[in-house]
Order: structure tokens, then sequence, then C-alpha cells
């Protein structure tokens, strides 16, 4: 497992994750076919851009707070299969689904590097961090539950 | 149609309206009990999908339940209509036993009474909002029971009027699409003086009426009586022909066209994204029913038959699961099963479909959602696996949103799975004009009530612009495109100024 040497260093990793998942989402944005399908993806990576600013705030001072209560896991990604994101033409179902897996692991990420922790302040940043991509999957999951699983 | 308030108070004035306001007493239009409405028997009516449910009321019965409305002062059931029909003047009407003129009454304001009264919401729409609902907490009066009444009585006496037409203007319109958004433009253009042709991609019009809605709720001599009426007017119809394929938009505005509705519907059916969907025996519920509803799969005899199981588990609470899970038990399965992942209560289902389902034997688990598919060594589904789910609690926008229970997996034993989670917008369109403004679910965009897109002459309606949603919908956004498009076709064509 990776080595941390300082709160910083945990922030400059979980940074750097944000940017790598606002790029992924760019280069996505690019292959699509469909002009509203680019733009999906292009609103995704800008949220991403937004935790990174967030996580820079936090690095720079800002105070971060855990909230008592568990963000709620709707676990709707956890029984679909994986999108394939070398298609030009993914769906917003896909899209959903695939930002959903992806918020999901790196909580799971941040929840086991704050179990396998001994210090106490690295383990509270790994929990923010975990608690703050939990939101994050909430919200695509409530878009899903709203907007996907409507029968008619 | 636009109607002050004025307008319906005055209705209410009418001579023979207050007459009847006397002639019977508040307290004793009360004690009537809301009609029921005669059914076929559960297990006569399973053995085809041709007989319809629902027998219809007699004159009887229809005039005694439309005694039971109290012509109120302020008809809070129109405000639960989605078009404001105006129900208490259709329903005085039927009192006074003036059942045509109920039905033209319909006809000022819906395209095809006779669909609406056996396929519209009521429950959550006008009979919602009747009086005795919100003041009295009993029984609604049955005003699609109703509607649905007057518009067979006028289909069935063969004195459907055909409207006055305006003189003709040679402008060509084309529409894509014949579902009953389409249909209902298509009337109302053709009204107006406008050369209207009908480009459906099927061999049959109709969209989801005819292709979807099976016949034991809706028989396809209804519509038919309404497209053969379109046609009298001087509707033409296209089938097979898919605009975006047989020929583009482009081809079409060479031919002449001025202007376009699009009606293409939301046809493209969804599927879960689980593990194993794509074994054999799964299928949308929009192949299952087109082939058995336009194909004629259920005949013994079929060329084109369907699969039929002895377990059939269909996946979803809406109308198009209900309508799915009683054809199977059509077809001859022995135990017919949906599952939904919420409660009954939140199946957005019609409740009535939900309540012939029950009478007819269909399995109901709820809280439950699929969660893989197990195949045989042919590839051939066998089993589902299940798991239960418990409702969360409430969250901001007031909702309790289904968890899954871990650890309460089951399997259940199934031989066909009919998949019917819900439909996106057919993507032909959309995908093909180009500088068409598309939301990322893929409806086309809209100005709100215009109905008119990105594309100054291609307006739009119904479930291609809202995603899967109602015919009463559908039909009303059809006629508020094509007032908007007769002005703007007037404007630009015959030089004529219009009052907006
Ligand atoms: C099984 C089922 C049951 C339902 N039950 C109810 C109910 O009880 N009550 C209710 O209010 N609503 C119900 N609905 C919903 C309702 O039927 C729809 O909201 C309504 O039909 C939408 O009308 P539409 O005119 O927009 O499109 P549709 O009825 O979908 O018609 C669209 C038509 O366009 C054609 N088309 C598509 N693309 C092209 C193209 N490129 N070129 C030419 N033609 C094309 C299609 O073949 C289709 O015939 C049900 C839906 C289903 C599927």
């Amino acid at each position: 497992m990776k080595e941390f040497n300082s709160l910083d260093d945990i922030l400059d990793f979980a940074i750097n994750e944000e940017q790598m998942a606002a790029d992924f989402y760019t280069d996505l944005a690019a292959k699509m076919k469909n002009q509203e399908m680019k733009d999906t993806f292009e609103q995704y990576a800008l949220e991403e851009i937004g935790h990174r600013t967030k996580l820079e705030a936090i690095k720079n001072g800002k105070a971060y707070k855990i909230a008592d209560s568990k963000i709620v896991d709707l676990k709707i990604a956890d029984y679909l299969v994986e999108v394939d994101t070398e298609k030009t033409n993914i769906s917003y179902q896909e899209a959903l689904i695939l930002a959903m897996k992806k918020e999901k692991s790196a909580f799971k990420l941040y929840n086991d590097l704050a179990s396998a922790t001994t210090d106490a302040a690295s383990k509270k940043v790994f929990l923010m961090l975990a608690q703050e991509e939990a939101k994050h999957k909430l919200r695509f999951e409530i878009e899903y539950d709203n907007n996907i699983l409507t029968e008619n | 149609m636009e109607r002050s308030e004025e307008y319906i108070k005055n209705e209410r004035k009418k001579e023979w309206r207050v007459e009847l306001q006397k002639k019977t007493k508040a307290k004793d239009r009360m004690t009537i009990e809301r009609v029921q409405m005669p059914e076929s028997a559960p297990e006569e009516r399973i053995k085809s999908q041709r007989i319809e449910v629902n027998k219809g009321l007699t004159a009887e019965e229809a005039m005694r339940e439309a005694t039971r409305c109290m012509d109120c002062v302020n008809p809070t059931c129109m405000e639960g209509c989605p078009v404001s029909i105006n129900i208490p003047k259709f329903i005085k009407n039927i009192e006074r036993g003036d059942f045509l003129q109920a039905a033209s009454v319909l006809k000022e304001t819906s395209a095809l009474p006779a669909v609406c009264g056996r396929v519209c919401p009521q429950e959550i729409q006008c009979e919602q909002r009747c009086f005795y609902v919100e003041k009295l907490h009993q029984p609604a009066v049955a005003i699609g029971h109703l509607e649905r009444f007057a518009a067979d009585f006028e289909r069935e006496s063969g004195k459907i009027s055909v409207p006055e037409l305006a003189e003709s203007n040679g402008i060509k319109v084309a529409v894509i699409g014949s579902g009953p958004s389409s249909l209902s433009f298509a009337g109302d253009m053709v009204k107006l003086g406008y050369d209207v042709s009908v480009f459906e991609a099927l061999h049959e019009i109709g969209g989801v009426l005819k292709y979807g809605i099976p016949e034991f709720r809706l028989p396809n001599a209804v519509v038919d009586v309404e497209i053969n009426n379109l046609r009298r007017m001087g509707v033409k119809f296209i089938t097979n022909f898919i605009v975006g394929q047989t020929e583009s938009l482009d081809d079409l505005k060479e031919e002449g066209f001025k202007a376009f509705y699009v009606g293409s519907g939301a046809g493209l059916p969804r599927f879960m994204n689980i593990p194993g969907e794509n074994s054999n025996g799964i299928l949308s519920s929009n192949e299952y029913l087109t082939r058995v509803n336009l194909m004629g799969a259920d005949a013994e005899d079929s060329d084109t038959p369907v699969l039929r199981g002895k377990n059939v588990v269909v996946v979803g609470g809406g109308n198009t699961a209900m309508d799915s899970v009683r054809t199977a038990k059509r077809l001859g399965a022995e135990k017919a099963m949906i599952v939904y992942r919420r409660s009954e209560e939140e199946m957005p289902a019609r409740i009535e479909e939900v309540h012939h389902a029950k009478q007819e034997g269909i399995e109901f688990s709820t809280l439950t959602n699929p969660i893989e598919y197990i195949a045989d060594e042919n590839g051939r589904v066998k089993q589902v696996t299940v798991q239960k789910m418990k409702l969360g609690e409430p969250d901001a926008s007031g909702r309790r949103r289904p968890i899954p229970i871990e650890g309460s997996e089951y399997t259940i034993d199934a031989s066909v799975v009919v998949v019917a989670v819900g439909v996106s917008p057919n993507p032909l369109i959309p995908n093909s004009v180009k500088g068409l403004d598309v939301s990322r679910w893929g409806t086309i965009e809209v100005v709100k009530d215009k109905m008119q897109s990105s594309i100054p002459e291609v307006f739009a309606g119904g479930d291609i612009v809202r995603g899967g949603a109602t015919v009463i919908l559908a039909m009303g956004d059809g006629r508020k495109a094509a007032a908007n498009m007769d002005i703007y076709l007037k404007e630009k064509y015959l030089s004529q100024k219009v009052e907006h």
C-alpha cells in the first residue's frame, strides 16, 4: 500500500486523483459522437475540478468536519456491469453507471486507507475524503434513481 | 383550448344546467354509489389477448353516475386534467341524456376521448381533484368511465361528425411517427387547411396505442375509427417509412414540405445492465408486446411466434410491466410474476391495471430487485437472482428510496424474462438532424408550450420531448404544436399577421 509521510502528502495524493478523474472525463468528452454526451462528460470533469479546489482549500488551512451521520449508500452501482469506455456512443445511463462506479472505488480506497492507518490525524483526513466520495456517489445515484429507474 | 373562468361559469348558468342543478338535491346525489365498471370474468378473459376487460357502462348506468356529479361552481376536476376538458359540461350532458353533445364537448379539447377514457390515469388526474375525494373523502365521480361512455356512444351511433375544414392553403406539412401526439397534431392541422402527410416506420398507424397497449385494454378498432376519420379529412398516411433512413428530413424538404412535427416517441427499451442480461429468453417489453400486438404472435399458428414459458418474470411496475405480465398469462404462463424494486404504493401503473392483474392471478414480488440472471448450458435464462429491498429514510426531496438488504438474495425460476424498466427516446431523429438541440436524455429540446425546436420549422412533442409520459400529455403537445406551427407558417408563407 502507498506510503504517506504527512497530511499534505495525503491531500496532494487526493488532489491528484481528482485531477486524474477530471482528465478521464475530458478525454471521454472528446471521444463522444453526440454533443449532449460531450457536454455531460465535460460537466462531470468540471465537478471533479470542483472537488479538487475544495481539497486545495483544505490543504491551505480551511477547516473541515466529518459529519456524524453516515452518507446513504443506495448501492445501485454495486450490481451493474462495467461500462465499455472504448466506445464512442456511451448513453446517459452508462455515463451515470460509470460515474457511480468511479466514486464508489474512490470511496473504497480512502476507507481502506483509513482502516490501515494508525495515525489519528491521517485517519481523520482519509475518513473526510471517503465521506466526500460517498457524497459524490450519492449525487449520481439519486440522479439514476430519479431518471433511469423510472418505469412507465 | 384556452377557456376563461368566466366562460366556464357562464356555461354553468345556462338554463338546462340550472334545471338539472335544481332537479336533484346535492344530498340525494351523494347517496348514489359510484358505478362499478362491468368486467369480463377473469377466468374467461385470460384465454384471449383480444377480449376487452372493461365492458363499458350502459346508458342507465352512465346517467346515474352523471347524476352524482355536483356541477361544482369551482370544478377542481378540470385543474386535474392536463388538457382541461370541460368535465362538468360533458357529464351534465350525459345526465340529461344528450350523449352526442357530451361527446362533442370532449372533442373540443381531446382528439381521442375513447382512448383517454380507457387509458388515462384518472385516479391521479381529474378524479383525484373531484369534490367527492377532496371534500367528502368518498370515491370520485367515475369521470374516466363516463368519458369512455360518451365517446363510445358517438362511435357506435355512426354519427361521428367530420369537423369543418378550412379552405386548403396548399402548404405541405410532414409528421414523423403516428402515435397519439402525431394524430392529434395531424387532426388540427388538416382542419386548418394544411396538406398533412404522416410518415410511420411500422406497418401500422397508431404508435403505442397499437403496438404497446394490448387489445384487452384498448381494442384496435377504437383507434382505427379515429385514424379513418383523419383519413376522411384528408390526412395522408405513409407506412413502412423511416424518416432518417428511408428518406432524410432534408429529402422531405426538397419534396416541398415546409414544416415538420416530430412525434417519434420513446420506443428505445432500457435495460438494467446487470450480469447475464443478454441471455436468451430475456427480452424487452417493447419487443414482447410488439410481437403479440402487432404481429399476432399470440395465435397458435403464428409465423412470428414469441417465446412462451411456464414461469414468466416481468421486471418493473409501470403500465408496460402490467401489460406484459398480463399478456404472458394470456399466452399460457402457469406463473406470471411482477418483480418490482419499490413498494406497491409507488408503482406508476394505473391502479385499475394492478387490480385487474391481481384478479387474473398475477403474482407480485415488490421491494425485490433482480441482480443477476443465470442461464443454462445453452445460454437460455433459467433463474433470476433477486435481492430484497427496504425503503430508506426520506431524503431531502422527501422520497424514500429503496436500499438493498444484504444477504437477502434468493433465486426465482424463470423460463422467460420481460424487462420493463423504462424507455428512452427513439434516437434516429435526434441523432440524424443537424442543428437540433437534444438533451442528455436524448429528448428533443423545445420552447415550452410552443413545442418549437432549435430549428424553426421543426416542432416536436409527446414522448420524444418528455421521455416516457402519457397519452393525454402527448396529445396535448400535438395540439399546442399545431396552434403554434400555424402561426409560424401563416406569417412566413401567407404573409398573414397573426395575433399571438
Ligand atoms: C405498453 C405501454 C403501455 C402504456 N400504457 C399507458 C396508459 O395506460 N396510459 C397512458 O396515458 N399512457 C400509457 N403509456 C404511455 C403512452 O402510450 C405514451 O406516452 C404515448 O403513446 C406517447 O405518444 P407519442 O405520440 O409521443 O409516441 P408513440 O405512441 O410512441 O408513437 C411514436 C411513433 O413514431 C414512430 N417512429 C419513431 N421514429 C420514427 C421515424 N424515424 N420515422 C417514422 N416513424 C417513426 C414509431 O414507430 C411510433 O409508431 C403506455 C406505454 C406503453 C409502452
